[in-house]
């Protein structure tokens, strides 16, 4: 029988977002793609934030409002993200961030 | 500005501060040139230092320095003028003050204190302690006080030293040279050859004039010590002018050195006069030391102008003084007198003391520390003044140039001493005018034997002075105040015009100086002859010439002083001798230079007069020397020749005889007959003393009472003495009736021991300087043998251990940092690779973490829970 849908799919879920975002992040040269990386490692967080909180009534309401400020902090860094992209771009003509390595050791 | 209606005093001032002005001005302008001298060639400075005169000696100091002197004697005579004057109204003003009528009397005293107030001044120099309060604290001053003795000591200073200066211009003419050949200096390219120094003599004239002023100025002991030594350093300066010479130079050592053992003897007076008056001014002290002449009420006191001494009882403020002549301490008189009652001091009485008197209140000191104040102060002047045991420097000091002997080392600066002693009299005990009267007879007799074999022109004259000023401070100590100053006087006019008149021999015969060489000079030179011989005559005391005047008080003085003690006969006997010899070995200087027959014709024929502006110095001091004794108006004695008391000079230097002098010496006769007659001043209270009194009275009759009863008889054998000693003199240098030669040659020991100046300086050799240098090479030897060695050992260790050091610094200390710095480097450089710079490394390390730290987390989790 199938199970009902419970807690563990949720953090499942997470787990999944996480993992393809890590990924993604850990894959992608464009840094626009890294930037999407992010934002579903972010997604994943917040998924699980939104199911303990429907799942654990003591943190009903704590859940709910982490949520909403990962959300929130997410645009910000975005925001922040995409003009760091976009005045590299300025610089080096193109957003492939292996060309970011002038900090190296 | 300077006020001179209210204070006239300020004339002397400005005639003490124009030599300084002058000697400012020439030593700006010579700082200035010689900076200007070592400026590049061709720069502005070297053209600025060309266009004034370049390397040649410049004149103008010589102008300036002669200007500032005689326009310092215009000062002092328009002073000394207004002095008189102002004088005369006191006097009249006393009397009136004394027994006028009560409504005159407070005008008297009001009018006399203005009078009074135009001849005193003085400023804080230094003001010792916290206090703004003037009447509170201690201070240093700077102040004149004018009275007869330095308004007359000022005239003679300026108007000798302006002769001076002018004589001058003529005898140091050589300086003014480009290039002056010193014949006395040996360089390897035969003789030195130098710059002329004309200016550099008149700016140290210039210094010169300026300290002897302010010395005679002077109205406290500090600021006549600071002159005192302005003077010596002049002195030095100027006796080593030639100080390419050495003998110039060593001369110069010798005096500052000599002087210096003097001078210690004035600051050990200075100190203890500081510790137990708290001032230095000479009114100030002479008051607190001496008693009151009268009272508040004009009563004459028992113990006027007397120390009084006593035993001191008690503690605290029931100490007490018990009066007793021989007491072992003084009573300090009250720093502000007020109200003052002849019964507090009366013989045998008693007086309240305090250890630290108040304004009005008695203090006491030690009478042995009185003493010691006295013969430091003494001391000083024997430095100075060139009194036997110090006397060694002044014939040495010939060798600075001749005015310089005239002006310093004859008429002004030596007479420094002879001047301190007259005016700290009242600060000197009998025990110490008693020092002061042997050390003047035997300096004088010393010195005069010494001057009777010289054969330097100059040496005779400079051991004549010594001589002269021996018999100042005998007068000065036997109770002869005014002989003794007053032959200071007429000494330095006659002294002067030796020194001048053999200067001009000396330049006449082209730097000779050795009597022997001289001879029949006469014809050459006749107006230095003549004028020499006016000074000879007065110096010898000739009847009429100024000498006599002086040197007669002198004598008469010291008979009456032999004639109350017996036991000090010597004190007579040692003047009268020597005024024989002075005759003799002044004449014989006279007759060895200008009578007879050239001895050296090489001298002879070269000999010429010096130039009117060295002859014209000459001819006003001989007229000086000759007259500046006599009475004046000049017929207002009988005899104004023949008569010794008749001099006006002598007069008006009784006015500025401190009370002491009485005290110590008994009144002279005028003085006693007065008081029998109820007449003298301030004693006996103007009544005609009765029975007891007049008993008292005649016990007065002391040592200045029977000189001036002796004096026809003490001026009589004087100048028995001196006829002697004048037929001597020309027995043997100008009839030739006995050979000089001959008599040296009977004589061989005291001709050798007179030559050798009685072993004085063999004597200080062996006692003071070889002993010095015995320690000297003591010391050297200790210095290179025991701590050069230690030095250098100890040096040598630190070197080696200092190496260790080094080599444990560089391994281990070194070693250590470089380690940690290798490690840190290595490190560094492993961590250095992971820092790819690529963004994926980046992540997946993060993800790696993330996931290491979820497997540790895992773990406790599971362990705790």
């Amino acid at each position: 029988m199938p199970e009902a849908i419970g807690l563990n799919h949720y953090l499942l879920l997470g787990a999944i977002l996480f993992v393809c975002g890590a990924v993604c992040m850990a894959t992608k040269r464009n840094a626009i793609g890294v930037l999407m990386g992010v934002e579903l490692v972010l997604n994943g967080a917040t998924v699980n934030f939104v199911a303990f909180a429907h799942f654990n009534p003591a943190f009903a309401v704590e859940g709910q409002v982490f949520a909403l400020f990962v959300i929130v902090m997410a645009a910000a860094e975005a925001a922040i993200a995409l003009a760091i992209v976009l005045n590299f771009y300025n610089n080096h003509l193109t957003v492939d961030v292996d060309t970011a390595e002038e900090l190296k050791g | 500005m300077l006020d001179f209606a209210s204070k006239p005093g300020l004339l002397f001032v400005v005639a003490t501060l124009l030599p300084l002005a002058s000697f400012v001005l020439i030593l700006v302008a010579f700082a200035i040139r010689t900076a200007l001298r070592s400026s590049p060639e061709g720069s502005i400075g070297q053209q600025l230092y060309q266009a004034s005169g370049g390397d040649v000696p410049s004149r103008w100091p010589a102008w300036l320095a002669t200007a500032a002197i005689g326009l310092a004697f215009v000062c002092s005579a328009t002073g000394f003028v207004w002095f008189l004057d102002d004088h005369k109204q006191i006097e009249s003003l006393e009397e009136e003050a004394r027994h006028g009528k009560a409504s005159d009397r407070e005008l008297a005293h009001e009018k006399l204190k203005e009078l009074e107030a135009h001849w005193v001044g003085s400023i804080d120099w230094v003001r010792l302690g916290a206090s703004d309060d003037p009447r509170q604290g201690l201070a240093l001053q700077l102040g004149f006080r004018i009275d007869h003795l330095s308004a007359i000591m000022f005239l003679m200073v300026t108007l000798v030293a302006t002769l001076i200066h002018l004589f001058s211009l003529g005898y140091m003419a050589e300086e003014k040279q480009l290039h002056v050949e010193d014949h006395q200096v040996h360089g390897e390219e035969g003789h030195y050859r130098r710059r002329g120094r004309f200016g550099r003599f008149f700016l140290f004239l210039s210094l010169f004039c300026f300290s002897m002023l302010n010395l005679v100025l002077a109205d406290n002991l500090f600021q006549v010590f600071v002159s005192w030594e302005l003077v010596g350093i002049c002195s030095y300066l100027l006796i080593g002018f030639y100080f390419e010479r050495s003998s110039a130079s060593n001369a110069a050592n010798k005096a500052f050195i000599t002087n210096r053992i003097g001078d210690a003897g004035f600051v050990i007076g200075l100190m203890i006069v500081w510790t137990y008056f708290g001032t230095f001014n000479f009114q100030e002290l002479f008051s607190r030391v001496r008693a009151p002449v009268q009272d508040s009420h004009g009563e004459k006191l028992d113990l006027a102008a007397q120390i009084v001494r006593g035993n001191v009882t008690g503690e605290g403020k029931g100490k007490k003084i018990i009066f007793d002549p021989q007491g072992p301490e003084v009573l300090l008189f009250p720093r502000q007198r007020g109200h003052f009652h002849a019964e507090w001091i009366t013989p045998g009485g008693d007086q309240d003391v305090r250890d630290d008197p108040k304004e009005r209140q008695f203090g006491h000191m030690p009478y042995w520390l009185l003493v010691a104040a006295g013969l430091g102060i003494f001391l000083g002047c024997v430095g100075k003044s060139a009194q036997f045991p110090l006397h060694v420097w002044l014939p040495d000091a010939m060798e600075g140039p001749t005015p310089v002997s005239a002006l310093i080392h004859a008429a002004t600066m030596v007479a420094a001493g002879v001047y301190l002693v007259g005016r700290c009299f009242p600060l000197f005990t009998a025990e110490v005018l008693l020092v002061i009267a042997y050390t003047g007879g035997i300096t004088l007799f010393v010195a005069a034997t010494i001057a009777v074999v010289m054969r330097d022109i100059k040496r005779v004259l400079a051991y004549s002075t010594v001589s002269q000023l021996g018999y100042m401070m005998l007068a000065l100590g036997v109770g002869g105040w005014v002989a003794g100053l007053f032959h200071l006087l007429t000494h330095a006019f006659f002294k002067a015009l030796l020194f001048l008149g053999s200067g001009a021999v000396i330049y006449g015969c082209h730097h000779e100086q050795d009597l022997l060489k001289m001879g029949g000079l006469y014809p050459k030179m006749k107006i230095t002859a003549l004028t020499m011989l006016m000074a000879v005559l007065a110096i010898s005391g000739i009847p009429g010439f100024s000498g006599w005047y002086s040197k007669d008080v002198i004598v008469a003085q010291a008979m009456g002083f032999a004639s109350v003690h017996p036991e000090h006969v010597l004190l007579f006997l040692l003047p009268l001798v020597t005024a024989g010899l002075t005759t003799f070995y002044m004449f014989r200087m006279w007759l060895l230079a200008f009578a007879g027959e050239p001895r050296d014709h090489h001298v002879y024929e070269h000999a010429h007069e010096a130039p009117g502006i060295m002859t014209g110095p000459l001819v006003v001091l001989a007229v000086f020397s000759v007259g500046v004794a006599w009475g004046w108006p000049f017929f207002s004695s009988a005899f104004p020749f023949i008569d010794s008391e008749s001099s006006w000079l002598e007069h008006q230097l009784h006015h500025a005889q401190p009370d002491a002098v009485q005290a110590s010496f008994g009144l002279n006769k005028a003085e006693w007959e007065a008081a029998r007659d109820g007449r003298l001043s301030g004693q006996y209270f103007g009544k005609p003393p009765i029975g007891p009194e007049l008993a008292e009275l005649e016990k007065q009759k002391k040592e200045r009472y029977w000189a001036e009863e002796y004096s026809h008889l003490a001026g009589n054998l004087a100048l028995g003495v001196v006829i002697i000693g004048l037929v001597f003199a020309f027995a043997l240098y100008y009839y030739r009736v006995l050979d000089p030669a001959e008599g040296e040659a009977q004589f061989p020991g005291i001709a050798r021991f007179l030559t050798h100046k009685w072993y004085f300086d063999e004597l200080y050799s062996a006692l003071i300087v070889q002993p010095a240098l015995l320690v000297s090479d003591w010391c050297k030897n200790i210095d290179t043998r025991c701590i050069d060695w230690l030095i250098d050992n100890s040096a040598a260790i630190t070197v080696r251990v200092a190496e260790k050091d080094g080599r444990f610094d560089n391994r281990v200390i070194d070693g250590m940092v470089n380690l940690f710095a290798t490690v840190a480097y290595g490190v560094g450089n492993w961590f250095r690779r992971w820092q790819t710079g690529y963004l994926r490394s980046y992540v997946l390390f993060l993800v790696l973490a993330a996931v290491g730290i979820f497997v540790i987390l895992s773990y406790f989790i599971n362990a705790t829970g």
